[in-house]
């Protein structure tokens, strides 16, 4: 080139990754799980797009986020989506919760040497009935918690979670204990309150809110039910029920 | 059964050839690549293309694109077509490497004769065009060897409008209003003002008009642009991509802004 | 065929004594067994007509094409086996794209009928296999203009004006002679083939068939589609009008 710049040779590799971004997080009670995200995609400065799901639907009581590279998120979705397809043609039956978890952890390890940059965190009903959060890292350790941050500002809400779901630094009132599980309405604050706080200090957290509910068989919708822009997704004959709410965040 | 004509009537072994009959064409052979040990692969883009700008409006989507391919700093292809139509109601419009972009032409281009010879009255719509693309460009960099292209895709059918965008990475999104390369920080903004929330009053003059103005800012700020470029519109009446537009712009203002134009102090 | 019996009729790669390949013969004898096709080739473009023998009536009407396309601006009508039909549109649809894929261009329709006569012709050759049952009428657009040409068994091609294979060639044939063919519009044309295949059908052998006409040219702009409805139910109604004037 005339400017020189081929006058030495230069190391370059392509860059097969990207990261776009965005928050995602789940939270587990008794008999309910709540997994939501934003919806912002961006890179590097560039809001890309004010609308792109990172919280996908697998079963009727199975919900999965994923945050990182976009591409290789959608990707993984849609094989996740293929396998679990696969399955209900092979078993006639929805895959169980734990299994899709340890379906996630074989597929991402399968890429362990040229992985998928994404992390994961899988929502649901488990069948015992109880609500239960899996996350994973991008190669696929993985296991079950009561709440979970991933994303970009993971820094900022996992403190918080950690405080208000698992009472960390918090002293119980004499005579009593913290309890195990919340309650739906006091999840689903946390939850808006964790992303309201997110877009407030995190460029890339913002423009709108999907909060997916998986509500156990037999629970009733008590806890949303006077709430705007819920849409019920499917319900299964036992009675798990899927929701979603979505929400619009801050687009600054 | 070996269906290949010419391997009939052959000894059965092969390897070494009796007959001594070979070669004749079509015979399938083991496949070995001369230069498998020392493969090169796309690191940069050559001749490349600038922005592409698209926005949906009242009865489709409009994308323009300049008519300049670069090489390097060089303006060395002044009239080559960056927006390429994909069947009844699809164009695309790529941005960077423009024989990557050639080359995904000729893809899509066997992939809608092959939809049509099939004779069945099914048609890819925008929607499968952008899907396809978007897996032959995230199989293309998980293979180390992209396709260096930012592409958009936009169409109508069965009365939806379409629009998204697809990249080197295989990272896609969708969106009103989209652009790539310089244009999705100099043009966009002014894209997202004038159509975000008007997509559906936003009619084809001012939609034109839009398009048009956001080009010529372009040209005044990316010194990869130039003032030649086309508009596709795409609707339920088909995909017209129209003949090169020539903006009128001067430099004579340069003279005047300190440190640009021929003052010392 | 006085040679029946003889053993030479039972490979494709044994000639008889007097010089015949009677495995050749033989497959011309399934198209010559199978509803008429024919092929116009006019001032603007071709026309290509079908006599589909509707063998049941449970058939799903229009199943079963026996047009086919090769590519954008191909098409293929056959008769004889509509599997060996079937199988030689895909050989046919595989090398013009692969001519595409070569030359980044349209295929004229002589390369691709070349190419196909070769690969038939490689089936006249060998004990292994059997002779396409079929003969195609091949036509379509190029930069020289509207083409027309029958490729046969034997794998033997011909560019025709005109073309007719199958049951009621001769006659096809004849009136095929009758027409202006270089003054011929495709749109007249359409109207003419339809009154062709409805009149060499033979009311008393088969029962019902159903008319199967594609058509490329200025009017379909270099495309080869099926004729449209409309234009297909007039020439049609048309065809049967001049039946019972004739004779």
């Amino acid at each position: 080139m005339p400017d020189g710049s081929f006058a030495h040779p230069q190391e370059r590799q392509f860059n097969p990754y990207s990261e776009n971004g965005g928050t995602i997080l789940a939270i587990a009670g008794a008999d309910f799980t709540v997994v939501a995200g934003d919806t912002r995609q961006s890179e590097g400065y560039s809001i890309q797009t004010r609308y792109a799901p990172k919280v996908f639907k697998l079963t009727d009581r199975a919900v999965l986020a994923v945050n990182g590279f976009a591409a290789d998120g959608n990707m993984f979705v849609k094989k996740v989506k293929q396998r679990l397809e696969w399955y209900r043609h092979a078993h006639a039956k929805d895959m169980p919760l734990r299994a899709i978890a340890r379906l996630i952890q074989t597929m991402l390890y399968a890429q362990r040497f040229f992985p998928y940059y994404v992390y994961n965190i899988l929502g649901g009903i488990e069948e015992d009935g109880s609500g239960a959060v899996y996350s994973f890292d991008p190669v696929g350790s993985y296991e079950r918690e009561a709440c979970r941050a991933a994303g970009a500002a993971q820094a900022l809400v996992q403190p918080f979670l950690d405080n208000q779901i698992y009472f960390k630094n918090q002293q119980p009132p004499a005579g009593s204990s913290h309890p195990v599980h919340l309650p739906l309405p006091d999840v689903l604050s946390i939850v808006i309150d964790s992303f309201t706080g997110a877009t407030e200090r995190h460029i890339e957290v913002g423009d709108g809110l999907e909060i997916f509910v998986i509500l156990a068989k037999g629970r009733s919708t008590q806890g949303f039910d006077g709430r705007s822009g819920v849409q019920e997704l499917s319900t299964t004959p036992e009675g798990d029920r899927v929701f979603v709410i979505r929400r619009e965040l801050k687009k600054d | 059964m070996d269906h290949f004509p010419t391997n009939w009537g052959r000894p059965r072994n092969d390897a070494h050839d009796a007959f001594n009959t070979y070669p004749l064409h079509q015979r399938p052979a083991p496949h070995t690549d001369t230069f498998a040990e020392g493969v090169q692969r796309t690191q940069q883009p050559i001749v490349t293309g600038t922005s592409v700008l698209a926005i949906k409006y009242k009865d489709g989507i409009m994308m323009t694109a300049d008519t300049l391919a670069s090489y390097g700093s060089l303006a060395r292809f002044k009239s080559i077509q960056r927006l390429h139509a994909v069947g009844e109601s699809t164009v695309i419009g790529a941005s960077g490497d423009m024989s990557d972009f050639q080359y995904l032409q000729g893809l899509l281009d066997g992939l809608v004769t092959d939809e049509f010879t099939a004779g069945d009255g099914d048609a890819l719509g925008p929607a499968e065009v952008h899907e396809y693309l978007a897996r032959v460009l995230y199989a293309r960099r998980s293979k180390m060897n992209p396709l260096w292209n930012s592409l958009l895709v936009g169409g109508v059918k069965d009365g939806e409008s379409f629009l998204a965008y697809v990249d080197l990475l295989g990272t896609t999104y969708t969106a009103s209003t989209l652009a790539t390369g310089y244009g999705a920080y100099i043009a966009l903004p002014l894209l997202r003002q004038a159509v975000e929330g008007r997509e559906a009053t936003l009619g084809a003059d001012e939609a034109r008009r839009i398009l048009t103005e956001s080009m010529r800012v372009l040209f005044y700020r990316d010194a990869r642009s130039l003032n030649k470029f086309q508009i596709a519109t795409v609707t339920a009446a088909g995909v017209d991509i129209s003949e090169p537009i020539v903006l009128d712009t001067a430099w004579g203002f340069a003279e005047g802004i300190r440190g640009y134009g021929g003052q010392t102090q | 065929m006085t040679s029946i019996g003889t053993g030479y009729d039972l490979s494709a790669s044994t000639y008889s004594p007097d010089g015949r390949i009677f495995q050749v013969e033989y497959a011309n004898k399934a198209v010559e067994n199978s509803g008429t096709a024919i092929g116009l080739r006019v001032k603007d473009g071709i026309v290509l007509a079908v006599e589909k023998i509707i063998h049941s009536k449970l058939l799903v009407p229009e199943a079963n094409r026996r047009i086919q396309n090769l590519d954008k601006h191909l098409g293929m009508a056959t008769s004889g086996f509509q599997a060996d039909g079937r199988s030689l549109a895909n050989r046919g649809r595989d090398e013009a794209t692969s001519y595409r894929d070569y030359y980044r261009q349209p295929s004229p329709v002589k390369e691709v009928v070349n190419r196909l006569s070769m690969y038939v012709q490689a089936y006249t050759l060998y004990s292994s296999v059997r002779p396409f049952g079929v003969s195609a009428i091949i036509g379509g657009v190029d930069k020289t203009g509207p083409r027309l040409f029958i490729v046969e068994p034997s794998g033997v091609a011909y560019g025709y004006h005109g073309a007719a294979v199958g049951k009621g060639r001769q006659l096809a044939k004849t009136e095929i002679e009758k027409l202006k063919l270089s003054e011929l519009s495709t749109r007249e044309a359409v109207a003419e083939a339809a009154r062709i295949i409805y009149l060499v059908h033979d009311d008393a052998k088969e029962k019902e068939f159903e008319l199967e006409m594609s058509w490329i040219g200025d009017e379909t702009n270099g495309l080869h589609v099926p004729v449209p409805e409309g234009l297909l139910a007039e020439a049609e109604r048309k065809a049967k009008e001049a039946l019972e004037t004739f004779e």
